[in-house]
């Protein structure tokens, strides 16, 4: 009887603890990182309405590269944005703790490509990526003095093809095409 | 008998254990430790931090080899376990001092490291010095430090670097342009 009871509680566990499947559910860290912006700096994000994000371009649909040529960068429905428009991001030099905090949540499932900060202008931009199947789950967080944004989009193995050569471009490429609407 | 197994048994985990130890001192010889270097974000204009770490490495080997264009990145990032930059630009003068630049100095001197004379870099800096890891022929690693005035940059690459491509590596993957170059040895007339 105890091992029948032993057995369906542990049946039940297992449902109740087994991870839902989505292509983000990996512990939510673009959930994590936001928060730790918002913490961090006093900010508050803005959700981005439905309608309003139906209109976007790039991430979801394409991208504008120079030229004029149409290219998908994310996987079509992958992206996820957070503004923080219009507030006040100060470190109060303490930039590099903040690098460190994001490093701490991150490192586990991520590999950190590329972090620069410039204290003065109070930029940072952080590309964090990680492999999700054959494809790729890119974390880009870019803060400079009165904005921010943080955006999680899934990438083909070519864009980060382009992204591992010139990870500052494409990296400022893959925000711009996930924070402009279609004109 | 029965005493000896009982033996190893009890011995098994801590083999083990070991056993990890060995293989990922091996692997992670040539990687040098950077991050104490980080203090230096706070009073630097600009900092930049690439971490190509090996996880990454092997997704990039993947995507190269399909695309035949590419072939040449292909053959110099295969068999690299990492490519880790730090490079921080000041607006003065004296902003990190030679203990800073000792932490990762004393890492490559009276070790496995060497200083390479045969590469230098093209903008005829003497502040830029190279450091090779080798085991046998072959090469495990190398370093280059960067120590301007205004700037300090070190590159670590762990894995079988081609010197000879290694300019290639310059300006792509996040590796800052230094200029580096390998001289070749002059003949005797």
């Amino acid at each position: 009887m105890k091992t029948r009871i032993a057995i369906s509680g542990l049946i039940v566990a297992v449902f109740v603890c087994a991870p839902v499947s989505h292509p983000f559910a990996r512990g939510d860290d673009f959930e994590t990182v936001v928060k730790m912006i918002e913490q961090f700096y006093h900010v508050k994000h803005q959700s981005i309405p439905f309608l309003a994000r139906a209109g976007m371009k790039a991430a979801k649909t394409a991208a504008r590269i120079r030229g004029g040529d149409y290219r998908r960068l994310a996987e079509a429905g992958s992206v996820r944005v957070a503004f923080f428009e219009d507030q006040e991001f100060n470190s109060r030099g303490r930039m590099a703790g903040f690098k460190a905090a994001m490093k701490t949540t991150l490192e586990q499932d991520w590999s950190a490509l590329v972090q620069t900060l410039a204290p003065k202008d109070e930029e940072q931009n952080y590309i964090y990526l990680r492999a999700a199947g054959q494809k790729f789950h890119v974390l880009i967080v870019t803060i400079d003095r009165r904005e921010a944004t943080v955006v999680q989009a899934t990438i083909a193995p070519d864009v980060l093809a382009k992204l591992l050569k010139d990870p500052n471009e494409m990296g400022k490429t893959l925000t711009q095409d996930a924070t402009t609407s279609d004109p | 008998m029965k005493t000896l197994f009982r033996i190893a048994w009890k011995l098994a985990p801590v083999g083990l254990v070991l056993a990890g130890v060995v293989s990922t001192a091996n692997g992670q010889g040539a990687r040098l430790q950077i991050d104490q270097l980080d203090s230096l974000a706070n009073k630097a204009s600009e900092t930049v931090d690439v971490r190509l770490d090996e996880r990454l490495m092997l997704s990039a080997v993947r995507i190269f080899d399909k695309d035949k264009d590419d072939a040449e990145i292909r053959d110099l990032l295969k068999g690299l376990k990492g490519i880790y930059v730090k490079s921080f630009t000041f607006e003065k003068e004296g902003e990190y001092s030679q203990a800073e630049v000792d932490t990762v100095l004393s890492q490559l001197r009276g070790s496995a490291w060497s200083k390479i004379v045969s590469v230098r870099s093209r903008k005829g800096s003497d502040n830029v010095e190279v450091y090779l890891m080798m085991q046998g022929d072959q090469i495990e690693g190398l370093a280059v430090i960067s120590a301007e005035p205004k700037e300090l940059t070190v590159v670590n690459i762990v894995g079988p670097v081609n010197l000879e491509k290694l300019s290639k590596l310059e300006g792509q993957f996040g590796v800052p342009d230094l200029g580096i170059e390998q001289v070749k040895p002059k003949k005797n007339r």
